[in-house]
């Protein structure tokens, strides 16, 4: 971007060194020293080739460079007085150097921004009413403030295009950071996965407290696998969500849950409701099959209504016990589903076999 | 284990030779050094799918253990074209969970089934051992895929469409199979977790006849897959 900068300015120079020849190639018959106006324009010529090597590099871009680029073309324009005659000076023809001197007010404000580009612009435009001691208010005046405002205005483009560059650039780097931490954290998040499913599987096979570890390293398997899929998960409609992410947690050694591949999307409400009510059945398990029944939550879409049962392996009981079973306790439990479902417009229902375990079914209707 | 095969017919033969095929040394090692433990011989490892293949063409192996995510392939390609290969091999999918796409993709293009990576190394041999013998190694999570994909295939699409990546036509959707009802009640018997001989009562009907049902939802899925994919590469002029 900087780069840029410096060759438009150089191009700036080459361009109006050509618009100076030709004037000074055309006025050069009336000029009290013709001699000196070629001379002169060896000079301009010369510091374009100068400027534009520096330039170039960075470090050609210096202070003193500008500065002494600065006064070259004050000399130049001063020189004027006496190259022309005074009768030519004071009826308002052109300096020398002419368009050629706002180049170092370009580089000025390259170099140092709006108020250098500023500052240089009014020490080119008091060079300028050096040379016209008997001020014409017209041109002069109107060139003082074009030299001004080129000095201002192109400096603070620069600055304002060198920093945007520099957010781009910051941007670009930030970007690239981000997908080289992705990429890492992928590796570091799938063998840590591996791990935890190789301890969950070796420990539970060990039984006895590597087992208790085991359970643990699972559940964890589990938990940073939902949490990392979250990121990849597809939008749904506002409003909807998917039972699946709600029920999946619950799965652990005891625990298997079985849902379709694709999404079972229902109404937040509803799909809270449901996984509360699953919570409810779960609780239910644990507090009557015992800490060692297993359980099982089956998740089905069938398109009008949503289907979840929760079945585990314990004793079971004939539904004729029904009235054993509500002393127990767990008639109680299970109103507390029917009453949630309800509540979602769904129904909860229980059966038991003795050594078939108990299942719980819920289902809710899509409208 | 619902899928839990009777053991008795597979150890009495000549030991099955297994594939080991995973990208992450320590499960390929110490799966390999507790399947030799238990009784089978280890045919060889590999990490990717190019090297399974190659493999496969040497060692001859009965069973091929594949990990769902391998880094050149996926576990569904892989299984097309071990299968294409070698026709008689037996595909058995270890997956992570949580990989229920990739597992049903894997399943449909031929796999006998999946086990979890967590799951005990007892249910870990049944499974190699059933897949010996060509019994799908159903797991109640792979009923609950299986039922949730007939009905994805029969349905109108609607809400359950929403990772589908093309919308399904009239004759697709009249062609896809479907399930009996008996077929139906096996498998969500199977999803919720009872064995084949705890159905079989339940439903009075043999053992036999509810691996039967179970087996004919897998294979009808996987025709309906190869169907569907000479149907693809006739319509886009692959030969």
């Amino acid at each position: 971007m900087a780069a840029q900068m410096w060759r438009v300015v150089s191009i700036y120079r080459v361009i109006t060194l050509v618009y100076a020849a030709v004037l000074i190639v055309r006025d050069s018959g009336s000029y009290a020293h013709p001699a000196g106006g070629w001379a002169a324009l060896a000079i301009m010529a010369a510091w374009t080739g100068v400027t534009a090597a520096e330039y170039r590099r960075p470090a050609g871009r210096e202070a003193w460079v500008v500065a002494t680029d600065l006064c070259v073309a004050a000399a130049l324009i001063i020189s004027t007085r006496w190259i022309d005659t005074a009768a030519r000076v004071n009826a308002g023809a052109p300096t020398i150097p002419s368009a050629w001197a706002a180049a170092p007010v370009l580089a000025c404000a390259v170099a140092g921004g709006p108020w250098a580009g500023l500052a240089s612009g009014l020490l080119i435009s008091v060079a300028d009413l050096a040379e016209h001691p008997a001020l014409p208010a017209g041109s002069t005046f109107s060139g003082t403030v074009l030299l001004l405002i080129a000095g201002g205005v192109s400096g603070y483009l620069v600055r304002l295009g060198l920093r945007a560059e520099a957010e781009i650039e910051r941007a670009a780097r930030l970007d690239a950071a981000a997908v080289e931490r992705e990429r890492l954290a992928r590796g570091i998040h799938d063998s840590v996965l591996q791990i935890l499913a190789l301890v969950s599987s070796r420990g539970r096979t060990l039984g006895g407290e590597a087992a208790e570890l085991g359970r643990l390293a699972g559940e964890q398997e589990v938990a940073l696998r939902t949490l990392l899929a979250d990121d990849s998960q597809p939008s749904f409609p506002p409003g909807l969500l998917d039972v699946r992410s709600l029920v999946e947690p619950f799965g652990d050694g005891r625990i298997t849950v079985s849902c379709p591949a694709t999404p079972v999307l229902l109404p937040a409400v509803t799909a809270t409701g449901l996984s509360g009510a699953v919570t409810a059945a779960l609780d239910n398990v644990v507090r009557h099959a015992g800490q060692d029944a297993r359980a099982w939550v089956l998740v089905e879409d069938e398109g009008w209504q949503v289907r979840v049962s929760v079945r585990d392996d314990g004793a079971g009981f004939e539904d004729g016990r029904l009235a054993d079973a509500a002393a127990e306790g767990r008639l109680g439990v299970s109103h507390s589903i029917v009453g949630r479902l309800r509540e979602i417009g769904g129904t909860a229902c229980l059966t038991s076999s003795p050594g078939l375990g108990t299942e719980v079914e819920l289902r809710v209707g899509r409208t | 284990m619902s899928g839990e095969p009777d053991t008795t017919t597979a150890a009495a033969g000549p030991a099955v030779r297994v594939l080991i095929v995973d990208d992450h040394p320590i499960w390929r090692e110490g799966t390999a050094r507790y399947l030799a433990e238990a009784g089978f011989t280890i045919a060889g490892t590999a990490s990717d799918g190019a090297q399974a293949l190659r493999i496969t063409a040497a060692a001859r192996p009965d069973v091929v253990l594949l990990d769902l995510n391998l880094p050149d392939q996926n576990g569904a390609e892989v299984t097309r074209s071990l299968l294409t290969a070698h026709p008689a091999v037996r595909v058995l999918m270890l997956s992570a969970s949580g990989e229920r796409h990739d597992v049903l993709n894997a399943v449909t293009a031929g796999a006998v089934g999946y086990v979890l990576k967590s799951a005990q190394l007892t249910e870990l041999v049944a499974a190699v051992r059933s897949a010996s013998v060509g019994q799908p190694v159903f797991t109640s999570e792979l009923a609950g895929l299986v039922l949730g994909e007939y009905r994805r295939l029969a349905g109108p699409g609607g809400a359950a469409a929403v990772t589908v990546s093309r919308g399904r036509s009239d004759t697709e959707r009249s062609s896809a199979p479907r399930l009996t009802d008996r077929e139906t009640d096996v498998l969500r018997l199977v999803a919720k977790g009872l064995t084949y001989p705890q159905i079989a009562e339940r439903l009075t009907l043999s053992t036999r006849t509810v691996q039967n049902h179970v087996g004919n939802t897998l294979t009808k899925l996987q025709l309906h897959n190869k169907a569907q994919l000479v149907r693809y590469a006739m319509e886009n002029g692959v030969d």
